[in-house]
Protein backbone atom coordinates (compact mmCIF):
# COMPACT_ATOMS: atom_id res chain seq x y z
CA UNK A 1 0.00 0.00 0.00
CA UNK A 2 2.41 2.13 0.83
CA UNK A 3 4.91 1.45 -2.14
CA UNK A 4 2.18 2.07 -4.24
CA UNK A 5 1.63 5.50 -2.82
CA UNK A 6 4.95 6.42 -2.89
CA UNK A 7 5.46 5.23 -6.50
CA UNK A 8 2.29 7.48 -7.27
CA UNK A 9 3.55 10.53 -5.61
CA UNK A 10 6.90 9.94 -7.52
CA UNK A 11 5.38 10.03 -10.66
CA UNK A 12 2.99 13.21 -9.82
CA UNK A 13 6.33 14.85 -8.39
CA UNK A 14 8.10 13.91 -11.83
CA UNK A 15 5.00 14.91 -14.28
CA UNK A 16 4.64 18.25 -12.33
CA UNK A 17 8.55 19.37 -11.63
CA UNK A 18 10.24 17.69 -14.97
CA UNK A 19 9.62 21.04 -17.18
CA UNK A 20 11.13 23.32 -14.20
CA UNK A 21 14.14 20.44 -13.77
CA UNK A 22 14.54 21.03 -17.62
CA UNK A 23 14.39 24.61 -17.05
CA UNK A 24 17.15 24.39 -14.61
CA UNK A 25 19.21 22.27 -16.43
CA UNK A 26 18.97 24.19 -20.01
CA UNK A 27 19.94 27.35 -17.98
CA UNK A 28 23.47 25.91 -16.99
CA UNK A 29 24.04 24.76 -20.57
CA UNK A 30 25.90 26.94 -23.05
CA UNK A 31 24.24 27.42 -25.63
CA UNK A 32 26.33 25.12 -28.04
CA UNK A 33 25.61 22.46 -26.27
CA UNK A 34 21.63 23.15 -26.66
CA UNK A 35 21.88 23.17 -29.84
CA UNK A 36 24.00 19.91 -30.68
CA UNK A 37 22.89 17.73 -28.14
CA UNK A 38 25.03 14.57 -28.81
CA UNK A 39 28.11 16.30 -29.38
CA UNK A 40 30.61 16.13 -26.85
CA UNK A 41 31.82 19.47 -26.01
CA UNK A 42 34.34 20.53 -23.28
CA UNK A 43 32.06 23.69 -22.32
CA UNK A 44 28.85 21.92 -21.50
CA UNK A 45 28.34 23.53 -18.31
CA UNK A 46 28.24 27.63 -17.82
CA UNK A 47 27.09 30.48 -15.77
CA UNK A 48 27.32 32.62 -18.87
CA UNK A 49 23.34 32.52 -19.37
CA UNK A 50 22.71 33.58 -16.02
CA UNK A 51 25.62 36.41 -16.79
CA UNK A 52 24.10 37.71 -19.48
CA UNK A 53 20.57 38.52 -17.85
CA UNK A 54 21.94 39.84 -15.14
CA UNK A 55 24.25 42.23 -17.39
CA UNK A 56 21.65 43.38 -19.66
CA UNK A 57 20.95 46.90 -20.10
CA UNK A 58 18.65 47.41 -17.64
CA UNK A 59 19.91 44.33 -15.12
CA UNK A 60 17.26 41.51 -14.63
CA UNK A 61 16.99 42.28 -11.42
CA UNK A 62 15.06 45.31 -12.42
CA UNK A 63 12.10 43.83 -13.69
CA UNK A 64 11.88 41.60 -10.12
CA UNK A 65 11.93 44.98 -8.29
CA UNK A 66 9.43 46.10 -10.76
CA UNK A 67 7.33 42.32 -10.43
CA UNK A 68 7.42 42.55 -6.40
CA UNK A 69 6.30 46.45 -6.68
CA UNK A 70 3.19 45.67 -8.64
CA UNK A 71 2.78 42.06 -6.54
CA UNK A 72 3.05 43.28 -3.05
CA UNK A 73 1.12 46.87 -4.21
CA UNK A 74 -1.75 44.37 -5.88
CA UNK A 75 -2.25 42.19 -2.96
CA UNK A 76 -1.97 45.21 -0.24
CA UNK A 77 -4.82 46.80 -2.49
CA UNK A 78 -6.82 43.86 -2.88
CA UNK A 79 -6.85 42.54 1.17
CA UNK A 80 -7.68 45.94 1.75
CA UNK A 81 -10.97 45.96 -0.02
CA UNK A 82 -11.69 42.04 -0.06
CA UNK A 83 -11.76 41.92 3.92
CA UNK A 84 -14.55 44.38 4.70
CA UNK A 85 -16.37 42.86 1.48
CA UNK A 86 -15.49 39.42 2.62
CA UNK A 87 -16.91 40.42 6.39
CA UNK A 88 -19.76 42.25 5.48
CA UNK A 89 -21.04 39.35 3.09
CA UNK A 90 -21.51 37.39 6.12
CA UNK A 91 -23.93 39.60 7.92
CA UNK A 92 -25.78 40.05 5.01
CA UNK A 93 -29.39 38.36 5.00
CA UNK A 94 -28.60 35.27 3.50
CA UNK A 95 -30.53 34.85 0.17
CA UNK A 96 -28.91 38.78 -0.51
CA UNK A 97 -25.54 36.79 -0.03
CA UNK A 98 -26.16 34.01 -1.78
CA UNK A 99 -26.86 35.63 -4.84
CA UNK A 100 -23.80 37.84 -4.32
CA UNK A 101 -21.93 34.58 -4.55
CA UNK A 102 -22.75 33.29 -7.43
CA UNK A 103 -22.55 37.03 -8.72
CA UNK A 104 -18.77 36.78 -7.29
CA UNK A 105 -17.96 33.08 -8.90
CA UNK A 106 -19.16 34.34 -12.42
CA UNK A 107 -16.86 37.09 -12.26
CA UNK A 108 -14.21 34.89 -10.71
CA UNK A 109 -14.66 32.33 -13.41
CA UNK A 110 -14.93 35.30 -16.50
CA UNK A 111 -11.96 35.02 -18.93
CA UNK A 112 -10.11 38.18 -18.28
CA UNK A 113 -8.39 38.36 -21.73
CA UNK A 114 -11.28 39.28 -22.90
CA UNK A 115 -10.74 42.54 -21.22
CA UNK A 116 -7.94 43.43 -21.79
CA UNK A 117 -8.29 45.75 -24.64
CA UNK A 118 -11.42 47.48 -23.01
CA UNK A 119 -8.89 47.93 -19.67
CA UNK A 120 -6.35 49.38 -22.44
CA UNK A 121 -8.47 52.37 -23.42
CA UNK A 122 -9.91 52.65 -20.18
CA UNK A 123 -5.78 53.22 -19.21
CA UNK A 124 -5.26 55.11 -22.54
CA UNK A 125 -8.01 57.56 -21.37
CA UNK A 126 -6.88 58.11 -17.94
CA UNK A 127 -3.58 58.81 -18.99
CA UNK A 128 -2.37 54.94 -16.67
CA UNK A 129 -0.07 53.60 -19.44
CA UNK A 130 3.53 52.88 -17.71
CA UNK A 131 2.80 52.99 -14.28
CA UNK A 132 3.65 50.32 -12.11
CA UNK A 133 1.02 51.33 -9.02
CA UNK A 134 -1.26 52.11 -12.11
CA UNK A 135 -0.83 48.10 -12.79
CA UNK A 136 -2.56 46.96 -9.35
CA UNK A 137 -5.68 48.33 -10.10
CA UNK A 138 -6.55 46.17 -12.73
CA UNK A 139 -4.80 43.62 -10.75
CA UNK A 140 -6.66 44.01 -7.40
CA UNK A 141 -9.88 44.17 -9.45
CA UNK A 142 -9.48 41.13 -11.52
CA UNK A 143 -8.23 39.14 -7.92
CA UNK A 144 -11.24 40.79 -6.06
CA UNK A 145 -14.31 38.10 -7.06
CA UNK A 146 -11.88 34.94 -5.36
CA UNK A 147 -10.47 36.76 -2.42
CA UNK A 148 -14.22 37.83 -1.31
CA UNK A 149 -15.28 34.70 -1.43
CA UNK A 150 -12.12 32.66 -0.11
CA UNK A 151 -12.04 35.48 2.69
CA UNK A 152 -16.03 35.14 3.75
CA UNK A 153 -15.74 31.50 4.15
CA UNK A 154 -13.11 31.88 6.50
CA UNK A 155 -15.16 34.32 8.55
CA UNK A 156 -18.24 32.35 8.40
CA UNK A 157 -16.39 28.94 9.36
CA UNK A 158 -15.47 31.65 12.53
CA UNK A 159 -17.49 30.59 15.65
CA UNK A 160 -20.48 33.92 15.84
CA UNK A 161 -19.96 33.20 19.79
CA UNK A 162 -16.22 34.65 19.50
CA UNK A 163 -17.47 37.70 18.01
CA UNK A 164 -20.28 38.24 20.12
CA UNK A 165 -18.02 37.67 23.40
CA UNK A 166 -15.69 40.90 21.73
CA UNK A 167 -19.31 42.78 21.39
CA UNK A 168 -19.65 42.29 25.04
CA UNK A 169 -16.43 43.10 25.42
CA UNK A 170 -17.00 46.36 24.14
CA UNK A 171 -15.00 45.99 21.29
CA UNK A 172 -16.51 48.54 18.03
CA UNK A 173 -16.67 47.11 14.64
CA UNK A 174 -12.68 47.95 13.58
CA UNK A 175 -11.37 46.64 16.97
CA UNK A 176 -13.30 43.47 16.57
CA UNK A 177 -12.04 43.13 12.90
CA UNK A 178 -8.67 44.00 13.91
CA UNK A 179 -7.44 42.57 17.17
CA UNK A 180 -10.38 39.51 16.64
CA UNK A 181 -11.54 38.22 13.32
CA UNK A 182 -8.50 39.00 11.09
CA UNK A 183 -5.69 37.71 13.43
CA UNK A 184 -8.31 34.44 13.20
CA UNK A 185 -8.76 34.52 9.85
CA UNK A 186 -4.67 34.36 9.35
CA UNK A 187 -4.40 31.21 7.11
CA UNK A 188 -6.77 32.01 4.94
CA UNK A 189 -5.71 35.71 4.61
CA UNK A 190 -2.05 34.27 3.68
CA UNK A 191 -3.64 31.91 1.39
CA UNK A 192 -5.48 34.22 -0.67
CA UNK A 193 -2.59 36.90 -0.40
CA UNK A 194 -0.39 34.13 -1.80
CA UNK A 195 -2.85 33.75 -4.75
CA UNK A 196 -2.97 37.22 -5.75
CA UNK A 197 0.47 38.19 -5.49
CA UNK A 198 1.11 34.80 -7.99
CA UNK A 199 -1.96 36.06 -10.39
CA UNK A 200 0.43 39.62 -10.71
CA UNK A 201 3.57 37.85 -11.07
CA UNK A 202 2.74 36.02 -13.72
CA UNK A 203 0.02 38.07 -16.03
CA UNK A 204 1.21 38.93 -19.70
CA UNK A 205 -1.44 40.70 -21.86
CA UNK A 206 -2.25 43.55 -19.34
CA UNK A 207 1.53 44.78 -18.55
CA UNK A 208 2.44 43.66 -22.17
CA UNK A 209 -0.04 46.88 -23.14
CA UNK A 210 0.09 49.06 -19.90
CA UNK A 211 3.73 48.96 -20.25
CA UNK A 212 6.10 50.06 -22.88
CA UNK A 213 8.91 51.66 -21.22
CA UNK A 214 12.05 48.60 -20.95
CA UNK A 215 12.73 50.58 -17.17
CA UNK A 216 9.32 49.42 -15.47
CA UNK A 217 8.66 46.16 -17.27
CA UNK A 218 7.52 43.50 -15.43
CA UNK A 219 8.56 39.82 -15.72
CA UNK A 220 6.72 37.91 -17.77
CA UNK A 221 7.31 40.60 -20.39
CA UNK A 222 10.67 40.84 -19.74
CA UNK A 223 11.41 37.39 -20.28
CA UNK A 224 8.99 37.10 -23.19
CA UNK A 225 11.58 39.84 -24.81
CA UNK A 226 14.70 37.98 -24.10
CA UNK A 227 12.92 35.06 -25.85
CA UNK A 228 12.23 37.32 -28.77
CA UNK A 229 15.48 39.54 -29.23
CA UNK A 230 17.09 37.79 -31.92
CA UNK A 231 15.58 37.34 -35.28
CA UNK A 232 17.91 34.35 -35.62
CA UNK A 233 18.03 32.27 -32.81
CA UNK A 234 16.50 31.64 -29.73
CA UNK A 235 18.41 32.08 -26.68
CA UNK A 236 17.27 28.81 -24.99
CA UNK A 237 19.78 29.37 -22.10
CA UNK A 238 19.77 33.26 -21.48
CA UNK A 239 15.86 32.81 -21.33
CA UNK A 240 15.67 29.96 -19.21
CA UNK A 241 18.39 31.57 -16.61
CA UNK A 242 15.62 34.37 -16.64
CA UNK A 243 12.65 31.97 -16.18
CA UNK A 244 14.63 30.09 -12.84
CA UNK A 245 15.83 33.77 -11.52
CA UNK A 246 11.20 34.67 -11.76
CA UNK A 247 10.94 31.62 -10.00
CA UNK A 248 13.13 31.42 -7.09
CA UNK A 249 10.83 34.56 -5.31
CA UNK A 250 7.86 32.67 -4.94
CA UNK A 251 9.27 29.39 -4.09
CA UNK A 252 10.64 31.56 -1.65
CA UNK A 253 7.20 33.20 -0.50
CA UNK A 254 5.53 30.11 -0.28
CA UNK A 255 8.15 28.34 1.92
CA UNK A 256 7.69 31.42 4.18
CA UNK A 257 4.46 30.85 4.32
CA UNK A 258 4.06 27.12 4.54
CA UNK A 259 3.44 27.03 8.28
CA UNK A 260 1.26 29.93 8.30
CA UNK A 261 -0.97 28.21 5.76
CA UNK A 262 -1.63 25.33 7.02
CA UNK A 263 -1.49 25.79 10.68
CA UNK A 264 -5.25 25.84 12.23
CA UNK A 265 -5.73 28.93 14.43
CA UNK A 266 -8.96 28.47 15.19
CA UNK A 267 -8.31 25.30 17.31
CA UNK A 268 -9.50 25.36 20.83
CA UNK A 269 -11.51 28.20 20.33
CA UNK A 270 -14.60 26.46 20.83
CA UNK A 271 -14.73 22.94 22.89
CA UNK A 272 -12.07 20.58 22.05
CA UNK B 1 -36.34 44.14 41.25
CA UNK B 2 -33.03 44.58 38.93
CA UNK B 3 -33.49 42.78 35.91
CA UNK B 4 -37.04 42.68 34.40
CA UNK B 5 -38.16 41.41 31.03
CA UNK B 6 -41.76 42.79 30.20
CA UNK B 7 -43.80 40.77 27.85
CA UNK B 8 -40.45 40.27 25.96
CA UNK B 9 -40.92 38.32 22.44
CA UNK B 10 -39.39 37.46 19.21
CA UNK B 11 -39.61 36.62 16.25
CA UNK B 12 -37.27 34.62 13.25
CA UNK B 13 -39.48 34.99 10.23
CA UNK B 14 -43.39 34.10 11.06
CA UNK B 15 -42.23 31.93 13.83
CA UNK B 16 -42.33 33.52 17.82
CA UNK B 17 -39.60 31.87 19.27
CA UNK B 18 -39.31 33.98 22.45
CA UNK B 19 -43.40 35.13 23.13
CA UNK B 20 -45.19 37.04 26.22
CA UNK B 21 -41.86 36.52 28.49
CA UNK B 22 -42.38 37.70 32.10
CA UNK B 23 -39.34 37.66 34.21
CA UNK B 24 -37.93 39.11 37.40
CA UNK B 25 -34.78 38.45 38.98
CA UNK B 26 -33.88 40.10 42.34
CA UNK B 27 -30.14 41.19 43.29
CA UNK B 28 -27.94 38.44 44.60
CA UNK B 29 -30.39 35.84 43.19
CA UNK B 30 -29.80 33.25 40.86
CA UNK B 31 -32.73 32.40 38.05
CA UNK B 32 -32.29 29.06 36.32
CA UNK B 33 -34.02 28.99 32.91
CA UNK B 34 -34.91 25.60 32.07
CA UNK B 35 -36.24 23.66 29.31
CA UNK B 36 -35.07 21.23 26.33
CA UNK B 37 -33.13 22.47 23.55
CA UNK B 38 -34.98 24.86 20.79
CA UNK B 39 -37.30 25.78 24.15
CA UNK B 40 -36.00 29.49 23.76
CA UNK B 41 -34.23 29.71 26.65
CA UNK B 42 -30.29 30.94 25.03
CA UNK B 43 -32.44 33.11 22.94
CA UNK B 44 -34.32 34.64 26.06
CA UNK B 45 -30.83 35.33 27.19
CA UNK B 46 -29.40 36.69 24.37
CA UNK B 47 -32.39 38.78 24.13
CA UNK B 48 -30.96 40.10 27.73
CA UNK B 49 -27.44 40.69 26.32
CA UNK B 50 -28.56 43.22 23.65
CA UNK B 51 -26.56 40.37 21.19
CA UNK B 52 -30.24 40.17 19.14
CA UNK B 53 -33.43 42.79 19.54
CA UNK B 54 -36.34 42.13 21.25
CA UNK B 55 -39.50 42.35 18.69
CA UNK B 56 -42.22 43.34 21.59
CA UNK B 57 -41.74 43.87 25.08
CA UNK B 58 -39.39 46.05 27.31
CA UNK B 59 -35.69 44.95 29.35
CA UNK B 60 -35.17 46.70 32.59
CA UNK B 61 -31.95 46.53 33.93
CA UNK B 62 -31.04 48.28 37.51
CA UNK B 63 -34.69 50.40 36.25
CA UNK B 64 -33.15 51.74 33.33
CA UNK B 65 -35.00 50.49 29.90
CA UNK B 66 -32.29 48.66 27.97
CA UNK B 67 -34.45 47.53 25.22
CA UNK B 68 -32.32 49.70 22.22
CA UNK B 69 -29.48 50.18 24.04
CA UNK B 70 -26.39 48.44 22.71
CA UNK B 71 -24.68 45.52 24.42
CA UNK B 72 -22.07 47.08 25.58
CA UNK B 73 -23.83 49.76 27.88
CA UNK B 74 -25.95 47.14 29.49
CA UNK B 75 -22.93 45.60 31.05
CA UNK B 76 -23.14 42.28 30.82
CA UNK B 77 -21.25 39.52 32.00
CA UNK B 78 -21.34 36.26 29.67
CA UNK B 79 -20.12 32.95 29.39
CA UNK B 80 -21.05 31.39 26.41
CA UNK B 81 -21.29 27.34 26.61
CA UNK B 82 -18.19 27.67 24.06
CA UNK B 83 -16.84 29.96 26.49
CA UNK B 84 -15.99 31.84 23.06
CA UNK B 85 -12.05 32.83 23.91
CA UNK B 86 -10.38 34.28 21.42
CA UNK B 87 -7.89 31.53 20.87
CA UNK B 88 -5.05 33.73 19.64
CA UNK B 89 -4.48 35.41 22.56
CA UNK B 90 -2.39 33.82 25.50
CA UNK B 91 -4.89 33.46 28.73
CA UNK B 92 -3.75 37.71 29.93
CA UNK B 93 -4.52 38.73 26.96
CA UNK B 94 -7.67 37.59 26.89
CA UNK B 95 -8.68 39.22 30.30
CA UNK B 96 -6.82 42.48 28.86
CA UNK B 97 -8.21 42.64 25.38
CA UNK B 98 -11.72 44.22 27.25
CA UNK B 99 -9.90 46.27 30.05
CA UNK B 100 -8.21 48.13 27.02
CA UNK B 101 -10.48 49.06 24.46
CA UNK B 102 -12.61 50.28 27.85
CA UNK B 103 -10.02 52.82 28.12
CA UNK B 104 -8.37 51.61 31.30
CA UNK B 105 -4.74 52.33 32.11
CA UNK B 106 -1.73 49.61 31.36
CA UNK B 107 -0.95 49.48 34.83
CA UNK B 108 -4.71 49.83 36.26
CA UNK B 109 -5.08 46.67 33.33
CA UNK B 110 -2.43 44.50 34.65
CA UNK B 111 -3.43 45.16 38.52
CA UNK B 112 -6.77 43.93 37.68
CA UNK B 113 -5.78 40.78 35.52
CA UNK B 114 -3.50 39.75 38.26
CA UNK B 115 -5.96 39.92 40.99
CA UNK B 116 -8.39 38.10 38.97
CA UNK B 117 -6.33 35.43 37.99
CA UNK B 118 -5.07 35.17 42.01
CA UNK B 119 -8.94 34.84 42.39
CA UNK B 120 -9.16 32.12 39.70
CA UNK B 121 -6.06 30.09 40.73
CA UNK B 122 -4.79 30.99 36.96
CA UNK B 123 -1.65 32.41 37.59
CA UNK B 124 0.24 29.72 36.46
CA UNK B 125 -1.82 29.89 33.15
CA UNK B 126 -1.65 33.36 32.05
CA UNK B 127 0.75 32.68 29.22
CA UNK B 128 -1.02 29.78 27.88
CA UNK B 129 -3.24 29.91 24.84
CA UNK B 130 -6.60 28.67 25.67
CA UNK B 131 -5.77 25.61 23.31
CA UNK B 132 -3.45 24.34 25.92
CA UNK B 133 -5.92 24.82 29.14
CA UNK B 134 -7.99 21.85 30.60
CA UNK B 135 -11.78 22.69 29.63
CA UNK B 136 -12.43 23.45 34.00
CA UNK B 137 -9.58 25.80 33.08
CA UNK B 138 -11.23 27.33 30.21
CA UNK B 139 -14.29 28.12 32.04
CA UNK B 140 -12.57 29.90 34.45
CA UNK B 141 -10.88 31.79 32.48
CA UNK B 142 -14.43 32.47 30.75
CA UNK B 143 -15.38 33.34 34.00
CA UNK B 144 -12.53 35.52 34.97
CA UNK B 145 -13.87 37.89 31.79
CA UNK B 146 -17.36 38.16 32.53
CA UNK B 147 -16.22 38.84 36.14
CA UNK B 148 -13.66 41.85 35.07
CA UNK B 149 -16.49 43.17 33.07
CA UNK B 150 -18.17 44.51 36.24
CA UNK B 151 -21.08 44.05 35.24
CA UNK B 152 -24.91 44.59 36.54
CA UNK B 153 -26.37 41.32 35.29
CA UNK B 154 -24.64 38.07 34.62
CA UNK B 155 -25.47 35.58 32.34
CA UNK B 156 -24.21 31.93 31.98
CA UNK B 157 -25.12 29.60 28.96
CA UNK B 158 -25.09 26.35 29.98
CA UNK B 159 -21.31 26.74 31.11
CA UNK B 160 -21.07 23.44 32.35
CA UNK B 161 -22.25 20.96 30.02
CA UNK B 162 -18.98 20.81 28.19
CA UNK B 163 -16.92 19.47 31.08
CA UNK B 164 -17.36 15.87 32.27
CA UNK B 165 -20.30 15.01 35.22
CA UNK B 166 -17.65 14.93 37.97
CA UNK B 167 -15.91 18.08 37.83
CA UNK B 168 -19.24 19.73 36.91
CA UNK B 169 -20.21 18.74 40.47
CA UNK B 170 -17.30 19.70 41.81
CA UNK B 171 -17.36 23.02 40.44
CA UNK B 172 -21.12 23.64 41.22
CA UNK B 173 -20.39 25.33 44.78
CA UNK B 174 -17.14 27.31 43.37
CA UNK B 175 -19.58 28.69 40.42
CA UNK B 176 -22.35 29.76 42.75
CA UNK B 177 -19.95 31.30 44.83
CA UNK B 178 -18.60 33.75 43.08
CA UNK B 179 -21.27 34.91 40.23
CA UNK B 180 -23.07 35.90 43.53
CA UNK B 181 -20.34 37.56 45.33
CA UNK B 182 -21.16 40.53 44.09
CA UNK B 183 -24.94 40.55 44.79
CA UNK B 184 -26.17 40.73 40.80
CA UNK B 185 -28.72 39.43 39.42
CA UNK B 186 -27.88 36.12 37.61
CA UNK B 187 -29.87 34.21 34.33
CA UNK B 188 -28.47 30.56 34.66
CA UNK B 189 -29.61 28.68 31.66
CA UNK B 190 -29.50 24.94 31.33
CA UNK B 191 -31.56 21.51 29.76
CA UNK B 192 -30.15 19.87 33.36
CA UNK B 193 -32.82 19.83 35.94
CA UNK B 194 -30.29 18.95 38.70
CA UNK B 195 -27.61 21.65 37.86
CA UNK B 196 -30.97 24.42 37.71
CA UNK B 197 -31.67 22.95 41.37
CA UNK B 198 -28.29 23.07 42.68
CA UNK B 199 -27.46 26.76 41.31
CA UNK B 200 -30.24 28.29 41.48
CA UNK B 201 -33.04 30.37 43.97
CA UNK B 202 -35.54 30.21 41.58
CA UNK B 203 -36.30 27.89 38.37
CA UNK B 204 -38.24 29.30 34.97
CA UNK B 205 -39.37 26.24 32.90
CA UNK B 206 -39.44 26.79 29.44
CA UNK B 207 -41.41 25.63 26.59
CA UNK B 208 -41.99 26.75 22.92
CA UNK B 209 -40.61 30.12 23.72
CA UNK B 210 -42.93 30.61 26.86
CA UNK B 211 -42.49 30.54 30.57
CA UNK B 212 -44.12 27.71 31.87
CA UNK B 213 -43.70 28.07 35.32
CA UNK B 214 -41.59 30.17 37.43
CA UNK B 215 -40.75 28.98 41.27
CA UNK B 216 -38.42 27.69 43.73
CA UNK B 217 -37.40 24.31 43.31
CA UNK B 218 -39.45 22.89 46.16
CA UNK B 219 -42.60 24.51 44.45
CA UNK B 220 -41.73 23.42 41.01
CA UNK B 221 -41.55 19.99 42.41
CA UNK B 222 -44.38 19.38 44.78
CA UNK B 223 -46.86 22.01 42.97
CA UNK B 224 -46.02 21.46 39.09
CA UNK B 225 -48.89 23.84 37.03
CA UNK B 226 -48.90 21.73 34.56
CA UNK B 227 -48.05 18.19 33.12
CA UNK B 228 -44.89 19.18 31.49
CA UNK B 229 -43.72 20.62 34.52
CA UNK B 230 -44.38 17.56 36.34
CA UNK B 231 -42.97 15.79 33.62
CA UNK B 232 -39.78 17.79 33.11
CA UNK B 233 -39.35 18.06 36.95
CA UNK B 234 -38.20 15.15 39.16
CA UNK B 235 -36.26 12.16 38.32
CA UNK B 236 -37.01 9.44 37.77
CA UNK B 237 -40.09 10.61 35.88
CA UNK B 238 -43.22 11.53 37.18
CA UNK B 239 -46.57 8.98 36.18
CA UNK B 240 -48.95 10.23 34.39
CA UNK B 241 -52.20 8.01 34.55
CA UNK B 242 -54.27 7.61 31.29
CA UNK B 243 -57.14 10.17 31.84
CA UNK B 244 -60.57 9.96 33.23
CA UNK B 245 -63.33 11.99 32.66
CA UNK B 246 -61.17 14.70 31.50
CA UNK B 247 -58.66 14.24 34.42
CA UNK B 248 -55.16 12.87 34.34
CA UNK B 249 -53.79 12.08 37.83
CA UNK B 250 -50.36 11.94 38.43
CA UNK B 251 -48.56 10.19 41.13
CA UNK B 252 -44.65 10.62 41.68
CA UNK B 253 -42.30 7.01 41.74
CA UNK B 254 -41.54 7.67 45.66
CA UNK B 255 -44.94 7.59 46.29
CA UNK B 256 -45.91 4.46 44.91
CA UNK B 257 -46.45 1.64 47.78
CA UNK B 258 -46.22 -1.79 48.17
CA UNK B 259 -49.51 -3.11 49.76
CA UNK B 260 -51.55 -6.94 49.94
CA UNK B 261 -54.58 -5.43 47.81
CA UNK B 262 -53.74 -2.60 45.31
CA UNK B 263 -53.06 -2.11 41.67
CA UNK B 264 -52.19 -5.54 40.63
CA UNK B 265 -48.62 -4.80 38.81
CA UNK B 266 -45.90 -7.25 36.75
CA UNK B 267 -42.34 -6.10 36.71
CA UNK B 268 -40.56 -5.31 33.47
CA UNK B 269 -37.21 -3.76 34.67
CA UNK B 270 -35.37 -2.94 38.01
CA UNK B 271 -32.44 -0.10 38.10
CA UNK B 272 -29.90 -0.08 40.93
CA UNK B 273 -29.50 3.36 41.92
CA UNK B 274 -27.34 2.50 45.24
CA UNK B 275 -29.56 3.30 48.14
CA UNK B 276 -32.70 3.04 46.32
CA UNK B 277 -34.29 0.88 43.25
CA UNK B 278 -36.03 1.67 40.39
CA UNK B 279 -38.78 -0.41 39.30
CA UNK B 280 -40.38 -0.29 35.77
CA UNK B 281 -43.97 -1.78 36.58
CA UNK B 282 -46.47 -3.06 33.43
CA UNK B 283 -50.19 -2.16 35.04
CA UNK B 284 -53.99 -2.17 34.13
CA UNK B 285 -53.36 1.70 34.12
CA UNK B 286 -50.23 1.72 31.65
CA UNK B 287 -46.87 1.67 32.52
CA UNK B 288 -45.48 2.82 35.69
CA UNK B 289 -42.01 3.71 37.20
CA UNK B 290 -41.70 3.19 41.18
CA UNK B 291 -38.98 4.26 43.30
CA UNK B 292 -38.10 1.93 46.49
CA UNK B 293 -35.96 1.27 48.84
CA UNK B 294 -32.69 -0.21 48.22
CA UNK B 295 -32.87 -3.31 50.13
CA UNK B 296 -36.55 -3.94 49.33
CA UNK B 297 -37.07 -7.38 47.66
CA UNK B 298 -39.48 -8.21 44.95
CA UNK B 299 -42.90 -10.30 46.22
CA UNK B 300 -44.43 -12.71 44.26
CA UNK B 301 -46.85 -10.66 43.65
CA UNK B 302 -47.23 -7.07 43.25
CA UNK B 303 -49.49 -4.76 44.43
CA UNK B 304 -49.75 -1.08 44.57
CA UNK B 305 -51.29 1.83 46.53
CA UNK B 306 -51.12 5.47 46.98
CA UNK B 307 -52.27 8.17 49.02
CA UNK B 308 -54.57 10.55 47.16
CA UNK B 309 -52.90 13.16 48.93
CA UNK B 310 -49.88 12.72 46.94
CA UNK B 311 -52.11 12.72 43.36
CA UNK B 312 -51.67 15.46 41.28
CA UNK B 313 -54.33 16.24 39.42
CA UNK B 314 -54.09 18.23 35.74
CA UNK B 315 -57.04 18.72 33.01
CA UNK B 316 -56.61 16.21 30.16
CA UNK B 317 -56.86 18.84 27.65
CA UNK B 318 -54.87 21.66 28.85
CA UNK B 319 -52.51 20.13 30.61
CA UNK B 320 -53.15 22.68 33.68
CA UNK B 321 -53.09 22.00 37.06
CA UNK B 322 -56.70 21.17 38.11
CA UNK B 323 -58.84 23.11 40.77
CA UNK B 324 -60.94 20.28 41.01
CA UNK B 325 -61.50 18.36 44.68
CA UNK B 326 -60.48 14.79 44.49
CA UNK B 327 -63.15 12.64 43.00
Amino acid sequence: MIRTRNLWITVLLLWSLAPLLWQLYTSFCSNESLIHTFATHQHRWTLENYRQVLTANPPFWRYLLNSAFVGISSTGLTLLLAIPAAYSLVKVPRNFARGARLFLLGAALFPYVLLFLALLEIARSLNLGNNLLALSFPYAALSMPLAVLLLSSAFRDLPSEIEEAARLEGLGLWQRLRWVLIPLIGPATASTAILVFLFSWNEYPIALTWISTTDLLTLPVAIARIAGSSVYSIPYGAYAAATVLGSLPLLLLVIIFQRQIVSGLTQGAIKG
Amino acid sequence: MSLILENIGRRVGRNWIVRHLQLEVAEGECLALLGPSGCGKSSTLRLIAGLDQADEGTIFIKGKDVTTVSPVDRRIGMVFQSYALFPHLTVAENLALGLRVRKFSATDQQKRVASILNLMQLEDHARQRPAQLSGGQRQRVALARALLRDPLVYLLDEPMSNLDAQLREDLRPELRRLILKDGQPVVYVTHDQHEAMAMAHRIGVMRDGQLEQVGSPQELYHQPTSTFVASFIGRPQINLLPAESGIIKAIRPEDLKLSSQGLPCRLIHREWLGTSQLWLLESPRGQLRMLTAGDTSIPANIQLEWSTKKEHLFDANSGLRSKYPTS
